[in-house]
């Protein structure tokens, strides 16, 4: 079926398929490889990417279910020649970033709580990534970088 | 003054990063490609009768279907060469490669892979450690005689036992025997899946007789030579192109998909791009393997340890990967850290019909250490000692040796691990309250030794380019390490040395990044490559100049005059006035660590007989125990960690941060158990990663002790981190609930096991613990 789908703000018109998800047609389709698949079954949050502004497990959701709607993923937070968010920003210089495949959704799911919460606590920050799984900092550093964000931002 | 080395430099990956930009092994996509898969064993034991790919090959899209009967299947290995790249006609492991098939779509694939026809005939499975060691077990490999080793050397090894491990000092009976106590205990530890969050995946081209292989891969020449010996042809013949690595943690060190990627692709002339599913790789990462531990002690009426029998088995699924070098690991963790007195060390790998174990951060120490450091709690429990102080008295001073023969010239820095964290936070002053433990643990570890090299080049704008087969698996050991390490070399902003991504063609070999390696061993080559720029751009400019090389210096992307930097000359003068006298400057360097003296008749078996540039670390635990859920929760981690030198403090930070919550989730949350050979957990949701709320901060020491034979002193820093965690938890959670906790993951099910065995009684168990405590802060 023919949906149109608001992309990074950008209005695509695209043809899905019944079964495809928002992550296939992202990745395989709109050539958006930010967005990650790491497990396919919405347990790890590297595909998370914003709809209508709220994070959402793009493996496990139905492209078709976004005709009509706005999609942000990783690659549309920053102007691809233009300054990083401060999150972004913020993720490069506390070292949140290791191998960076977790990034992606972290930084979808963050900037919408920051969205939110202009100044969220340690508690708030770790409930709000509790589906986005990294392997390898161990989360203090993703906590560094939201502190750091909302510092440069007052 | 340094202008890198020693600051908190921002990864130079970062940006792509954030942007997601960077191109990972996923993400490569090639004119032309079409998508391949395997068919996997459903079952750990059986014989192919047959396979019917008749039905597969007509589906419409199929461009290829490969069985073991259509290859050479030669078996191939890192250590041992006992593993075909089909099973044909033994099936060894659930999820071992039986087809390969290659498709237009994904589509076409699946629906190829589920009409192709293969006839098992089950066989029973050898199923666990105690049925592997059984005087009548089935054979896991009934031609395991005829096995060669690929290096050629021999050691012990006979039916289902892949590697024996000998080590005797002699003394330890008598001891026993004329002991005033002996402690024995058993302990064991299932597996624990690495679970990087990109999972395997491999495309590979073939043309003109030559493979090229795109991977997100730890180990890059590794490939090249295990898909030069699967497919019988010369390592040159394949290349190897490394991209973004979405988490490795030993899990990409050695092949998975690219031998079946690089076969299909020869036969279909077409890229092949194969990726695992989560499941699918969850089945067959190579994971850490499950263990039991033995562990007797005789000991003199005041506690001293005057002997130690320590005996391993550990699980290497079907085949043997590197299990033949870690059954040397054992040496490394008694006789270490704490005197033990006369020692016999035997370890045992052993095959079973499940999964093949591998590497995972922290090789084998993270239960060997669990063992050590529980079995000290128990004794000092058993003899009424204060813990802290048992192991004071027994731990090495410098110039000690370990059971290898292996001189430790900086133990005593051991010591100051101890007194450092006491200054942090005093042990009796921890894990105070009901329900609440604390636990210790120590262990020494080594940086890996093996070669590296590096090419450094003088760019004509006056940037420094880096061409290195080393690879970043997320660590900052190349982003950051390598990167400060030329720039402090040449005088130049980090941002300016541009880092090229692996490429076999290009450069010279590297042994991957394994055992915190790069930083220091590829670190020197690049300081040596580096050297030779400097050299070279300080001749170029002395001519030009007018003045002697000797009284020159790169400072500030600059060749200066010392003592008049004004009289300077920009690097990209340097570089354009060598292009026209003598050419462009480039620089090579090479290096692998020269091998510590050691006592070659300490042991048989002793493949992995060094612990080169050892480093030392304290960690320290304090944990609550609910008593209704038996959930087990971290209130402070303290680790003190030797690294020689800080190269990144940041980056030093996140990879103690980073190993010890995957420390953590060993010890108490990640369960990867087996049952009849299988694998009971398939998904992330069943597997129970560390999670945002689970991991708490860790309090980090870092101590400097420079070793002169490393890039500004540094030594490894990123695996060890994982390796004491379960052992301190553990001993934490035993201290908080007065119960010998003796397996790992402690599983909530085991708390309240533990708890209610004490006569139903938790108050009980609180009230031994405290009990325990008091008299260690007496005997303090
Ligand atoms: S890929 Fe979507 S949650 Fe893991
Ligand atoms: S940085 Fe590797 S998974 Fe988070």
């Amino acid at each position: 079926m023919e949906i149109e789908v608001t992309v990074n703000g950008v209005v695509r018109g695209v043809e899905v398929r019944p079964h495809e998800t928002l992550l296939a047609l992202l990745r395989d389709r709109l050539g958006l490889r930010g967005a990650k698949n790491g497990c396919s079954e919405g347990e790890c949050g590297a595909c998370t990417v914003l709809l209508d502004g709220a994070p959402i497990d793009a493996c496990i959701y139905p492209a078709a279910a976004c005709a009509g709607r706005s999609v942000t993923t990783v690659e549309g937070l920053a102007p691809p020649d233009g300054e990083l968010t401060a999150l972004q920003r913020a993720f490069v210089d506390s070292g949140a970033v290791q191998c960076g495949f977790c990034t992606p959704g972290l930084l979808m799911t963050l900037h919408a709580l920051l969205a939110e919460r202009a100044a969220p606590s340690e508690a708030e920050v770790r409930r709000a990534i509790v589906g986005n799984i990294c392997r390898c900092t161990g989360y203090a550093h993703v906590v560094d970088a939201v502190a750091q964000a909302v510092g440069a931002r007052r | 003054m340094t202008v890198a080395v020693g600051r908190s430099v921002a990864r130079s990956d970062g940006e792509a990063k954030v942007r997601g930009v960077a191109d990972y092994g996923v993400d490569v996509v090639l004119p032309g490609m079409c998508h391949g898969a395997l068919w996997r064993a459903p079952v750990p034991s059986a014989r192919v009768v047959s396979i019917d790919a008749e039905a597969a090959r007509r589906v419409p899209g199929v461009l290829a279907v490969l069985t073991g009967a259509d290859v050479e299947n030669r078996p191939t290995g890192i250590s041992l060469c006992d593993q075909p790249l089909f099973a044909w006609p033994l099936v060894r492991y659930e999820g071992e490669p039986v087809a390969a098939v290659a498709a237009e779509t994904v589509e076409a694939l699946e629906e190829s892979l589920g009409l192709l026809r293969v006839e098992l005939a089950e066989t029973p499975a050898v199923a666990d450690l105690a049925s592997a060691l059984a005087p009548d077990a089935p054979l896991v490999h009934p031609d395991w005689a005829s096995y060669a080793s690929l290096s050629g050397a021999q050691w012990p090894r006979e039916r289902n036992v892949v590697c024996e491990l000998f080590s005797d000092t002699g003394g330890v009976d008598q001891a026993f025997s004329s002991a005033a106590h002996v402690v024995e205990d058993t302990y064991r530890a299932d597996r624990q899946y690495q679970a990087s969050l990109e999972p395997h995946v491999a495309v590979a081209e073939y043309g003109a007789g030559r493979f090229t292989l795109h991977v997100a891969h730890q180990f890059p020449f590794n490939v090249r030579d295990r898909v030069a010996s699967a497919l019988g042809v010369r390592p040159s013949e394949v290349r190897v192109v490394g991209h973004h690595i979405g988490g490795g943690f030993g899990a990409k060190l050695d092949v998975s998909l690219e031998p079946y990627a690089a076969l299909l692709a020869r036969a279909v002339g077409r890229p092949v791009r194969m990726e695992n599913g989560r499941s699918e790789d969850l089945m067959t990462a190579q994971c850490r393997e499950n263990a039991v531990v033995t562990i007797r002690s005789a000991l003199s009426e005041s506690g001293e340890l005057l002997a130690c029998d320590f005996d391993v088995v550990f699980d290497s699924g079907a085949y043997a990967i590197d299990a033949p070098y870690l059954a040397s690991m054992p040496m490394f963790a008694v006789g270490s850290i704490y005197r033990v007195g006369q020692a016999r060390v035997r370890c045992r790998a052993v095959y079973t019909n499940s999964s093949p174990t591998g590497a995972f951060r922290g090789v084998s120490g993270t239960y060997l250490v669990f063992a050590v450091e529980r079995h000290l709690d128990h004794i000092a429990r058993e003899l009424g000692l204060d813990r802290r102080e048992l192991r004071l008295r027994h731990l090495r001073r410098s110039g000690e040796k370990m059971l290898n023969g292996q001189t430790l010239a900086d133990a005593d820095i051991l010591r100051e691990c101890f007194d450092r964290a006491e200054e942090l936070a005093p042990f009796s002053s921890l894990g105070k309250g009901p329900y609440r433990g604390v636990g210790m643990a120590a262990c020494v570890w080594l940086t890996n030794p093996l070669a590296g090299s590096a090419v450094v080049k003088l760019n004509e704008d006056g940037t420094v380019g880096l061409v290195t087969a080393a690879t970043d698996n997320g660590s900052g050991a190349v982003t950051m390490g390598l990167r400060q390490i030329a720039a402090e070399e040449l005088g130049v902003d980090a941002l300016d040395v541009v880092i090229s991504m692996p490429d076999t063609d290009v450069s010279g070999y590297d042994a991957g990044s394994q055992g915190s390696r790069t930083t220091r061993v590829v670190g020197m080559a690049v300081k040596a490559a580096a050297e030779r720029v400097r050299e070279r751009a300080l001749a170029v400019a002395a001519d030009h100049l007018e003045i002697s090389p000797a009284d020159l210096e790169l400072a500030a992307g600059s060749v200066q005059v010392r003592g008049a930097p004004s009289r300077r000359l920009q690097l990209a003068e340097v570089a354009k006035l060598a292009a026209a006298h003598g050419g462009p400057i480039t620089g090579a360097g090479s290096y692998s660590t020269p091998m510590p003296a050691y006592a070659p008749t300490c042991a048989t078996g002793l493949l992995f007989p060094v612990f080169p540039t050892p480093t030392y670390h304290l960690h320290v635990a304090e944990v609550e125990v609910d008593p209704s859920t038996g959930n087990v929760r971290v209130l402070r981690y303290i680790v003190v960690q030797e690294v020689g030198r800080v190269v990144n403090p940041t980056g030093v930070v996140g990879q103690i941060q980073g190993g010890v919550a995957q420390g953590l989730g060993y010890a108490l949350w990640e369960w990867l158990a087996l049952e009849g050979g299988r694998y009971r957990q398939r998904t992330f949701e069943s597997y129970g990663l560390p999670l945002s709320v689970d991991v708490p901060r860790v309090e980090v020491v870092t101590l400097e002790h420079p070793d002169p034979e490393s890039p500004y002193g540094a030594k490894g820093v990123a695996e060890p981190p994982v390796v004491p965690v379960a052992a301190a938890v553990a001993n934490a959670v035993s201290d908080a609930i007065g119960a010998e906790i003796n397996c790992i993951p402690i599983l909530p099910e085991a708390v309240l096991d533990a708890l209610a065995s004490q006569d139903g009684a938790g108050a009980r168990g609180v009230h031994l613990s405290r009990g325990g405590a008091g008299a260690e802060a007496g005997g303090a």
